[in-house]
Order: structure tokens, then sequence, then C-alpha cells
């Protein structure tokens, strides 16, 4: 069964029509006249008299906007402002008459006359007529193309069982795998090249599973390890070591876009960010099942009720001995924390971009709605669904009735990252506790007496900036040439910090962003053109009617529907899921998906070079569990993951793509992974996770590119030695060490990286402070025991590039460290070291007074500092270039 | 998403098509790729194009414009106390507005400039010296009144902060290359940390090396300061190099090692051009003090102004520069006299030092705000957001001097003639330069994106 009637026909829909669309039939020649009324004697006065502080075009000042239907009948802070045939419950016509002079609107120009006021009351009480929402014809009405696409598009037809082909060399194949491959070589008459020896492929397979190189001693152990199983056992290693969480995590969350802030427009932190980075990083060190994983992002909350880990209305909660617990018993939790992982897991849809200066809450709403739809149909299923917000689809068979049918689950959740949106306002302004997701436990509670000082002192001093706030006296200029209202609002915030610091669940680090099941769950109405207000007809949650799940169940209504909407993502049956996952990880190990557009696999994606060998893994996925720990093993240990990288002039003439992977591609290594190799080559590598993230000291208030937040996160990013998926991410303060060599845009589903090789990198690593550090420890490390210059050459090619140097290589770093050394002793005259110190390298030309608005940010001026790292002596000052040569070299960056 | 150090040279600067081509190569690997497709001759070309990789391109048609300043008032300036001589605003002063407030009526005097006769109030004197050269933009509007994301629809011609777009400098760079490879061909100076920070001289989903280079006031970029004698640093580099060569040399080796040599070489030389370029010292006295870099009050801006003409001169596409600090809500009087001094005679020095050694032939320069004020008052002394009207000036080439495009109503509220949304804006500035809004698109997720998005006209009747 689909999930829901394949398309609602016109006529349906129609029926389904909103209230909010439907009053006006145009035809109506009663309501027409109604509609002129307003138009003619109405709307002239709210656009004159109102517009000024409350429409799209100035500000929703209180909240209320007059300039459009919904807006006026929802109302602003204190309630709806029109009740549609009811004059005396519409704060409208309170609001602009004397009754409470000094508060009558408008505030600044000319009240009301009384005919004025006449005329908004008898408009309300003959029911407040707006035109209607012209609704597009094509609303609803199958494109007759669609038909045709969901029959002819490859990606969503159902899974095919392609038989193993027959190959000409039996004896090359180890794996069914390879056998898909060799047949295509085959057919164009390529062979693959040969194997790749034994150095480079460890190097290789432990930078792919662990983003790490490998040891000098686990080179040697392979190297001479002769047993058939031996790379088996490397594979094996690396796949149990959580190293390989941390590097297959972060692929993940590169297409789950994840950041530790809100991004553009105002920047507030996400402090608890971090919580569903570990949650990912652990749920792929212990294999969780990929549909399983999935499942916890898109409805955690909602399968903890559901298989009984947590409370559910009217229903028990699963004992700790109970069974059930199944391949979770790995994760050795207690059921608090075992529901607190998947409360965590929700963070997925909570930590995208956003636009908290949006002024409109619907339109705060749907833009989060719509970052999530983009987001979870990208990464999951390779669709760009969220084309359809506007207009259907332009190329895939998603109709914008699929989009609301699926933005309807979404309204229906709360998006509980833990803030709101507001057009100005600093200091807390943005942060919303209750809209953040409470995990279980409590912290000691907070000494009642001090509480309740605190909380006196906070009412008087919110009460006094209340009082003043952007009145005349408030906003003239004291003696200090500030606003006199300044130390009230300064005063407000403080006690505001403080007071949350108490109470705050968040504050206490027992809180997530993540997601919840709104208070009204319903369906939702098409957004005509998208535009957030324009409420066309209501469409039923559901799920996409592009491709057909069989026995997928349709939303319940008594919950958002998120947790069938997983389910539908998830199902063995579901055709994109499974395909666009094993394509992901054979991206990720032949750095080229079978399908070349990972993230689209519609019909303007690319086409698969080896259709069979994608259904082929994808189903081996689904019947191994989804368990891509042994999709990696397998992979892996086909041979055509072991061939070298060497390229044939014949074969790169015929595939000079290497689609049919007649050999191993190079890749460069990712951001990540170079600052990871050069912390381990130099020994400083801490592998320990740091537990949490700087963001998590942050509060949730706006912070600027260059404020003292973002250095102190960069400073502690520049400090960190752990591994790099461990560093801070807010967004637009990327750190240092990471940014040149292409991290993840982490506002966009990114599931290919750039990989691009330009000057800044080469500056980076001539001159940047980190590199220049790590060649120094490098070089003292080199140089402390009792060896010979050759045995500490070898020593720095095996740390940095993984082998060992040639006699010509040899000869070479000692003829430059000679030479080196001499030139450089000049500036070493008495041998006397220069220590590492921090320069200014920009004087600050002036002090302004502080910015008394805060959006008045001067950044002239501020001073920039660099660390300059210099060696002790001339010798270690030579050692120092040769192992920064060794980092910067090509060889180092590139994997083949 | 924004390295500030990002000049950088890509593996290719390919057609849209022609990148997902190389995509599917495996990252950065795509010279491979296209040798096949194009064969052996080609197979130069392209890879001088990948070593050359902001290399100049051909405009969609010819235009004079070969280079863009925009010189940024970050916060909004008001208009109606600099550059929008109203008389019915005067006249009714004091009265209340259409839409509510009171009408006020600038505090400075305007008076009238040049044989164009445009008016200008006491606060921009300098400015006002090149009255007949300025070809003004007087019926501007735009979607949001709220900094954050009227800054970024500005800049990147999307007014959703949440869907992260390419700037307008990334689209320009993607369509033109940049004149002079040796330096960033886009460079952003002082840029605002917030409203949007780092996006709004961002690429998004452009390659990365389209982004814009941020550099503070002093003219500071990180990692360009060599921490050792040149002599030596050098002797390390040919090490260096010397390593990546054998690595070339391999069967099999990543080709893109071409890529890194050359990345160091470019690196090498950078670091002594740049600093000399943004250093405005060595500029004669007579210039300096025409700009006012000695003088407290306009320093900084002066600063901006002078690094942004040498920058310009040496063949950088796109450089903006800001002055934040116009956001008077309150304080406007006096906060107008401080503002309007730091930025009027830098701003009239650069005009001038530009016409005078014939930069303004062939490169244009953009002046002004997110969005404008109102003409009613706020508070004691302030004026409230008005994105229904306000104006921008142009100057330099392919534009007629002298002229006023669009205008707004009596008060200066609403754009009533010659409306030009920011979508406007953007698609005549791309023409001027010579590009074609609607051509100059990129496939990203599926779609032809542009940076006017399905909107945009231009308005050729400014063009010279």
């Amino acid at each position: 069964m689909p999930s829901r009637p394949r398309i609602i026909a016109p006529a349906a829909l129609l029926l389904l029509v909103s209230a909010a669309a439907a009053e006006t039939p145009p035809a109506d020649p009663a309501v027409a006249a109604k509609v002129e009324f307003f138009e003619k004697k109405v709307r002239p006065i709210l656009v004159d008299h109102c517009h000024h502080c409350h429409s799209a075009d100035t500000k929703p000042a209180g909240g209320l906007r007059v300039d459009d239907r919904n807006g006026l009948f929802l109302g602003g802070n204190t309630g709806p402002a029109v009740v549609p045939g009811n004059p005396e419950k519409s704060l409208l016509l309170k609001r602009i008459g004397p009754e409470n002079a000094k508060r009558r609107m408008p505030l600044e120009g000319k009240h009301l006359t009384e005919e004025q006021t006449e005329i908004i009351a008898k408009w309300i009480k003959d029911g407040a007529a707006w035109p209607a929402i012209r609704i597009p014809a094509s609303l609803g009405k199958i494109r007759p193309e669609y038909e045709q696409l969901r029959k002819e598009h490859w990606a969503w037809q159902p899974l095919t069982k392609p038989a193993v082909p027959a190959v000409n060399d039996a004896a090359w194949a180890r794996d069914d795998i390879d056998r898909f491959l060799l047949a295509k070589l085959d057919a164009k008459g390529l062979k693959p090249v040969g194997d790749a020896d034994k150095v480079t492929l460890i190097r290789r397979v432990t930078f792919d599973l662990t983003g790490l190189p490998p040891t000098p001693a686990e080179i040697d152990a392979f190297v001479k390890d002769s047993s058939p199983n031996a790379f088996e056992q490397v594979v094996d290693r690396l796949l149990a070591s959580s190293a390989f969480g941390e590097r297959w995590g972060r692929h993940w969350l590169d297409v789950a876009r994840y950041g530790e802030s809100t991004g553009p427009s105002r920047n507030i932190p996400y402090p608890h960010a971090w919580k569903y980075r570990d949650y990912v990083i652990d749920s792929v060190n212990a294999d969780v099942p990929y549909d399983r994983f999935l499942r916890e992002q898109i409805a955690g909350d909602l399968l903890a009720k559901a298989e009984g880990f947590a409370k559910a209305e009217g229903g028990g909660q699963k004992a700790e001995n109970e069974s059930g617990w199944g391949i979770f018993s790995a994760f050795r939790l207690p059921p608090s924390a075992f529901v607190d992982r998947l409360l965590t897991a929700t963070g997925f849809l909570a930590l995208g971009v956003k636009d908290v200066n949006q002024r409109f809450k619907v339109r705060f709403i749907m833009d989060n709605v719509d970052e999530q739809i983009d987001t979870v149909t990208r990464s999951i299923l390779g669709l760009t669904v969220s084309c359809a917000r506007c207009h259907d689809h332009k190329f895939d068979p998603v109709p914008t009735t699929d989009y609301y049918a699926i933005a309807g689950i979404f309204t229906s959740t709360d998006n509980a990252a833990g803030v709101r949106n507001l057009m100005g306002g600093g200091g807390l302004a943005y942060y919303v506790p209750d809209m953040l997701v409470k995990l279980s436990g409590s912290a000691p509670p907070a000494d009642p007496a001090r509480l309740a000082k605190l909380k006196a002192d906070f009412e008087e001093a919110k009460k006094a900036w209340d009082a003043i706030r952007g009145t005349p006296a408030g906003t003239k200029i004291a003696a200090n040439g500030q606003p006199t209202q300044r130390p009230y609002r300064l005063k407000f915030e403080a006690l505001q910090t403080e007071l949350n610091s108490l109470t705050d669940p968040a504050a206490r680090g027992q809180a997530v962003h993540g997601v919840r099941d709104a208070k009204t769950l319903a369906d939702t109405e098409v957004r005509i053109r998208g535009e957030a207000e324009k409420l066309g007809p209501i469409v039923p949650r559901g799920f996409l009617t592009a491709f057909t799940v069989p026995g997928a169940a349709n939303v319940n209504p008594k919950q958002s529907g998120r947790l069938e909407l997983a389910n539908w993502l998830t199902s063995a049956k579901n055709p994109l899921t499974p395909r666009v996952a094993v394509n992901r990880i054979w991206q990720h190990l032949f750095g080229t998906g079978i399908v070349n557009t990972v993230d689209n696999f519609g019909v303007t994606g690319g086409a698969p070079s080896h259709p069979e060998l994608l259904d082929h893994l994808a189903n081996r996925f689904i019947a191994d569990d989804w368990s891509v720990k042994k999709l990696v093993r397998a992979v892996v240990l086909t041979h055509a993951y072991q061939l070298s990288a060497e390229a044939t002039p014949a074969n790169t003439a015929a595939d000079p793509g290497n689609r049919l992977v007649w050999r191993h591609t190079p890749r460069r290594l990712t951001a990540e992974e170079i600052r990871d190799a050069t912390l381990a080559a130099a020994g400083t590598l801490d592998v320990k996770r740091p537990g949490g993230s700087p963001a998590q000291s942050l509060r949730m208030v706006e912070m600027l590119d260059n404020g003292p937040e973002a250095r102190t996160i960069n400073e502690k990013a520049d400090a960190s030695m752990n591994r790099s998926v461990y560093l801070p991410l807010l967004r637009g303060v990327v750190p240092h060490s990471l940014e040149v060599f292409d991290p993840a845009e982490q506002t966009l589903v990114t599931g290919n990286r750039d990989a691009t090789t330009v000057p800044s990198q080469a500056l980076y690593l001539l001159n940047g402070s980190f590199v220049r550090r790590q060649s120094l420890i490098l070089a003292e490390r080199l140089l402390k025991p009792n060896a010979s210059d050759s045995e500490r050459i070898t020593e720095a090619y095996r740390r940095a590039l993984g082998r060992a140097p040639t006699k010509t290589e040899v000869a070479r770093a000692r003829a430059f460290l000679d030479e080196y050394e001499s030139e450089s002793r000049q500036f070493y005259p008495d041998n006397l070291a220069p220590a590492p110190r921090r320069v200014k390298t920009a004087e600050p030309a002036k002090v302004e007074e502080p910015p008394f608005d805060p959006d008045q940010v001067d950044q002239t001026g501020t001073p920039i500092h660099e660390d300059l790292i210099r060696a002790k002596d001339a010798r270690t000052a030579a050692w120092l270039a040769f192992t920064q040569a060794l980092f910067g070299s090509a060889e180092f960056r590139y994997v083949r | 998403m924004s390295s500030p150090s990002a000049f950088r040279l890509p593996p290719s600067t390919f057609a849209p098509s022609r990148r997902q081509a190389l995509k599917s190569a495996g990252a950065g690997f795509g010279m491979v790729a296209l040798a096949g497709i194009l064969g052996e001759q080609a197979k130069a070309a392209e890879k001088a194009a990948v070593l050359k990789p902001l290399a100049q391109k051909s405009p969609h048609f010819p235009a004079k414009a070969k280079r863009l300043i925009f010189v940024h008032m970050n916060g909004s300036m008001s208009q109606h106390d600099t550059f929008d001589y109203k008389p019915q605003l005067v006249k009714d002063n004091g009265k209340g507005g259409p839409g509510g407030g009171t009408l006020t009526a600038s505090k400075f005097k305007f008076s009238q400039h040049g044989e164009t006769g445009s008016w200008f109030s006491e606060l921009l004197p300098n400015i006002a010296k090149h009255a007949d050269s300025l070809t003004w933009l007087r019926g501007l509007y735009t979607d949001t009144p709220a900094h954050p994301q009227a800054v970024v629809q500005m800049h990147t011609g999307s007014a959703n902060a949440a869907l992260t777009r390419p700037s307008m400098g990334a689209w320009l760079l993607y369509g033109l290359g940049t004149e002079n490879q040796d330096l960033p061909g886009y460079v952003t100076i002082n840029p605002p940390p917030n409203f949007g920070g780092a996006v709004n001289y961002g690429s998004a989903f452009l390659p990365a090396h389209f982004q814009g280079t941020r550099i503070n006031d002093q003219g500071y970029l990180p990692n360009l300061k060599a921490q050792t004698e040149a002599d030596l640093q050098r002797k390390q580099l040919d090490l260096l190099q010397a390593m990546n060569r054998d690595l070339a040399a391999t069967p099999g080796a990543p080709e893109a090692v071409d890529g890194v040599i050359e990345s160091f070489e470019l690196a090498f030389k950078m670091q002594g051009k740049v600093p000399e370029l943004l250093d405005i010292s060595k500029e004669p006295k007579k210039i300096l003090d025409a700009y006012g870099a000695n003088d407290k009050a306009t320093a900084s801006f002066a600063r901006q102004c002078l690094m942004a003409r040498r920058l310009s001169e040496a063949g950088v596409r796109f450089v903006e520069i800001c002055q934040p600090g116009w956001d008077h809500h309150n304080n406007l009087h006096k906060g107008l006299i401080d503002r309007c001094r730091s930025v009027d005679r830098p701003t009239g020095a650069l005009l001038a030092d530009l016409q005078q050694r014939g930069l303004l032939e062939d490169t244009l320069v953009l002046f002004g705000s997110e969005f404008g004020r109102l003409p009613t008052q706020q508070g004691v002394d302030g004026r409230d957001h008005n994105i229904t009207g306000y104006s921008m000036f142009l100057a330099g080439a392919g534009v007629k001097p002298g002229v006023n495009y669009g205008v707004t109503d009596e008060y200066g509220i609403k754009a009533v003639e010659g409306r030009m949304h920011t979508n406007d804006l953007h698609a005549t500035l791309l023409a001027l330069m010579g590009l074609d809004h609607e051509k100059l698109t990129y496939n990203y997720a599926g779609r032809d994106f542009r940076l006017t998005d399905v909107k945009g006209n231009v308005v050729k009747e400014i063009f010279a």
C-alpha cells in the first residue's frame, strides 16, 4: 500500500482548503462587496496609520503586523488583534481608542478619527473580509511528465537483484564486487594495474578507515607479516579502533551540516551541539545499524517511547534487566542514559542554520522546516525536495503538495534548538531555555534564599529596563556619551545571566538541541509560491509520491509523524536510502561515487557507472543489517581497493577519470587528516576524546566573528592537541588549522568536499604558527636521542611520510641540513634562543568609545596576534626547516 | 566557510558542466579526466587553467568596467541628512507623516553643487566636489528592514539569511577571473563581523577560491609574514620543491602535484608583493594628506580607501571597503557629524585619485548602505530603517555621470519612479562588468543558481 493517496485530485484539494484561504470565493457578490469595502476604506487606514511600525516593510512592533490577514488574526504578543465578527474582543479597536491614553495607537503620529474607528469596527463586525489568496490553477494537478519520470528514472525503481557477471580472469577477483568491476573492464578491453606495495597499502587503508597515518611500528609489523590474512588483520584492527568512528562519524557530520552555532544573521552558539557530535562518533564505533542510526536522528524521542525505554503516555517504562535492549547492550547504559542518547540523536534536525533575526515567526518556522526538509532529503535520499517549496520540482517528480505533506510533519515538531526569532535584541534575548530538550537527571538545587533574592532583583531590574527602554528619556545621551538607558540594560542582562546559571537545566549541562512533538499536531497548508503567510489548501501529512515504499505506515495522527517518516525512509523497500548510503561509502574509499553526484540522485544527477554493482552493494548492506563496518570491510578487502595508483597510458586514454576502477585514484587528505597527521608525526597528538567542546562554555548570546568569544574559541582550537573532529566548529569561526584545506561548508549538506590547491595553503604551510610549532617539536624530538643524522632523517621520513627515504633523499637532506645550519649561524651568534613569542602584527590605531548599540560594531583597529616560532639554535633551526619541508611536501598531503 | 586568507588557486575554473565532470573524476583530480575528454592539445590549455585558475575570462559582452570598488556604509547612512534633499519635507517639518511618525527635516544645511546642481548637506563637502561625476540611483528598495538580512542580501542577493548563497564578488571572480594572478582577485577590507559575517564575502557552493580575502583595516593578512630570513626560506623551499618534483615524476603521482609546486612559488612571491601593496606609507605626503591618512578622524577610512586604490590599480577585480556605525536610531546628530567626517574626505580623495590616474575609465565605484532611513523622527534624535526607498551612487566606468535615476516620493519614503530592487542593482552591476546575470549560472544540487535568483532587470538608462 502506498503511504497515502498518490496525489490529491484538484477537487479533493478544494475540499481540504482551509478556512483561511477559502473565505472569499470571488463569485459571491456579497463577499465581493465586503472585500471592496476593505480595500477602499479599511486598508488605506491601516497603511496610513499602522504600517509605520507593523508591516513587512517596516517591523512587527509588539509582534504584530497589520499588512497580513493572519498577522491580524493571530495578533501580536498580547493576543489576536482582530476577532472576525466580534469588535469587542478585537484588541485592534481597544488600542486605537482613547481607553489607554498612554499606549494609544499609533504611538507616533495622529490618532484615528471617530469615523475611521467606526469603519474598522464595521469591517470587523462584518467578518473582517480580506481578499482571498489566488491559488495557482496548477496546484494539485499532476504535471504530465511526472508519471513518466516516476516510471523511468532509475534511482527510485525498486532494488534489483543483479546476477554476478562472469569475468575473463576468475583468479583476479576476490569478491563479487571485484567481479562486477572486472566485467566492465573486460567489456572495454582494459586490464587493472598491479597491486599496491604493502607500505602504500597500509598508509592508504589507515587513512581511509581512521583518518590517521599508520605508526612506523604498524607499518613494520604489516610488512613483516607474510601470512595470507595479514591485511585482513590490519583492517579488523582499524575497524575496531575508536579512530574509525572519529573519521566515519565526521563523514556523517559533513552531510548533517554539523555546526555549533546558528550561523548567518546573528550567530548564536549551540553550546550542547558537541553531544550530538559524540553521539554520531559513538554510534559509528558501535556499528549501530545505519537504518537504526537514521531513525534515531529523525525520531529518537518517539522511538524511546515506542520501544518502552522512555515513559510513554499511558505506558510503562522498560526495566534495565528486561529484554529488548538488543545490540545496544554494547553501550551499557542505564535506561535514562539510553533515552538521553536517543534525545541527543535528534540534534540532527535542530542544529541547522537559523536566521534568528527573522522578524516574522511564521517565516522563521517555515524557513527552519525548509532547512530540515533539505537536510533530511539530500543526506538520506539524495533528493532536492526543498526545490518544491515554491513550485512543483522542475526536474524530479516532487509536487509542491509532497513538500507540504512532509512540512506538516515538521510544523508538528518543535525545533528545540533553544532559540527564538526576534528582530534586534542583545544579550540572551534570542535564548529560550524551554526550547531545548531536557535530559534526564538534575543538578543539586540552588540555595533557595539566594534564588529568591536573585529572582526579586531580576524582576526589579526587568521592570526598570522595560520602563525606560526606548523612551525619549532612555535614549537621551548621558554625560558619558552613552544612552541613559544603557546601565539599566546591562544590569538586567547581568542578573538574567546569573539567574539562568542557577535555574536553567541547560546552563547546568542537562539539555541538548533537539526536537520533540509540538503541542499542536496538524497537517499544514501549502504556502503559495513558498511565501509563509500565503496559505493555500491543507495537505495531509505524508511522504513523497515519486516512488512507493510497500508496507510503510501512514502518519500517526496522534504524533508529528516523524516516526513514520523515519520508518518510511529506512524501509528496506525504500529504493533510495540504501543506494545513497552505499554510494557514500564507496566514494569515501574510491574517491568517486558510483553515482558521482552523491547528494543528488534525481534526474539532474549523474548516472551510475556500475548500476548493478550499486544494487549489489545495497542488497548486501541490507542483508548485513545495514552494518557500515561490514560493508567497509568487504570493500577494502576487494582486489580493486588494493590496486596501485599507477596510471598506464592506454588505460588513461580509455578512462581518464578511472570511473571503471582500473587503478586506485590518489586523494588529497582532508583538512582534519592533514592536521592530525602533522600532530601524529610530531608525537603531540592526543588521541583521547577531550570531553565536550570549547563552545560549551558559551552562552546563547550573539557572537561576533572577531569578538572576545570567537577569539577565545580560536585560541582554544589553536592550542588543542586533540583530533580535529573535536575542534570547536562554530559557523563562521573555522579553526585556523583547518580553514585552508577545504573543510566542510557547515551551512550546507556536503557529501563531497572540494580539494583545491591554492597559495593560501602554501602560505599556511610556510608561515603558519601551527605548522612551525609542530615542526619545531618534531625537530627537537629527532635531535634528542643519540643517533646519526641519517638515522634521524629516516625517522623523520617514516613519521611524516610513512616510508623510509632513499639513499639519494638522505644525501640531499644531509646536504640541506649542513648548509642551512651554517648559514643560520649568523642569526644565532651565541646560540641563545628567541623563545616562541607572540607578536602584534597590527597596532590598534585608535580606541573607540564602547559602542552603545551592539550592532554598531566597529572592528577597525582590532589588534591581531601571531605567534613567532623560532628554533633555539642554528642546528635546531635547520632541522625545523627540514621537518617543515616534509609537512609541506605534496607527498605528505596525498595518499596513494 | 570563510577563510580570511583564501586567495585560492582552484583545480579548475571551468564552466559548471565541466566542473561536474571534474568532480566525477574524484576530488581534485579532474585534469586526468579532461585530458581524455578534450584530447592532448586541449590538455595543455586546461592544465594552464589549473595552474592559473583565476585567469581572466572573456566577459559575455564588451564592457568598460574591469574592476569594482564597493564603498560600504554599513548600518544605513541617513540619506535625508546627507544627499537626498526634499523641499516638501522641510516645508512639512513637524507634521504627521504618511504611515505614521512625525516628519523631521534635517538639521544640516543643504546646498547645490556643480553644474548639475546636485544637493548635498554640509556633512559631505568633499564628496560634493564630485557632484557632476556621480550617477545616482534614487529609487532603490530591498526586502528586509533588518541589518542582518539586508546586508546579506546586498552581498548575495538572497534575503533569506538562512540560505547561504555566493557573494557578489565570488560571482564576479567566477565570471571574469582576475587581472593579476599574483594577487587575490577579491579583497574585502574591514568587513562587518556580524550581519552574516563571512557569508558576505563567501563563495557558498561556488569553489572556495572564489571567496573574498579578508583584510583588516591595518592591512593584515594571516600567514603572509615569513618567520625566517628570506634566503633561508628560499633554501627550504628549494628542498621542498625538489621533493615535489620527485613525486611528480613517479608514475601514478597525483597530477595536482604540479599545482602544489606552482602554489608554493606563487605564495613565495605574494609574501613580497602583497605587504608592499598594502603598505600605504610610501605614498607621497600630498596623497596621504589628501586622503586624510594622518588625521586621526579620517585615518582609518583613509587607509582603507588608499588600499582600495592600490589594489584596484594592481588589478584586483573587486575590492570592498567598509565603514560601520551608521545605525542612528539615536544620537543621529552627533553620530552623523562624526561618521561623515571619517568618510567624506577619504572618499572624495579616492574618487579624485582614481580620476587623476585614469582609473575611473575602467573602474566602477559603488557607494552606499544596505538600506536607507525614514524622514520621520525616532525617539529624541534618531531615524528608523527604510527599505522602500533609498539611494546609492555609482561613479566611473560605463555609467553616465551627473544623472539621477529613480526618485522617491515628496518626503523620500517610497521609491515611485525608476524603482530598483537589490536584484536589479546586481543585474545592472554585472552588466556594467560585461556579464549577463541570466547567463552567469552555476549548477548546484541539480539546479542552475544565479546572483539574481529568478529576478533582476538591467537598468540600461544609466549606461554611458
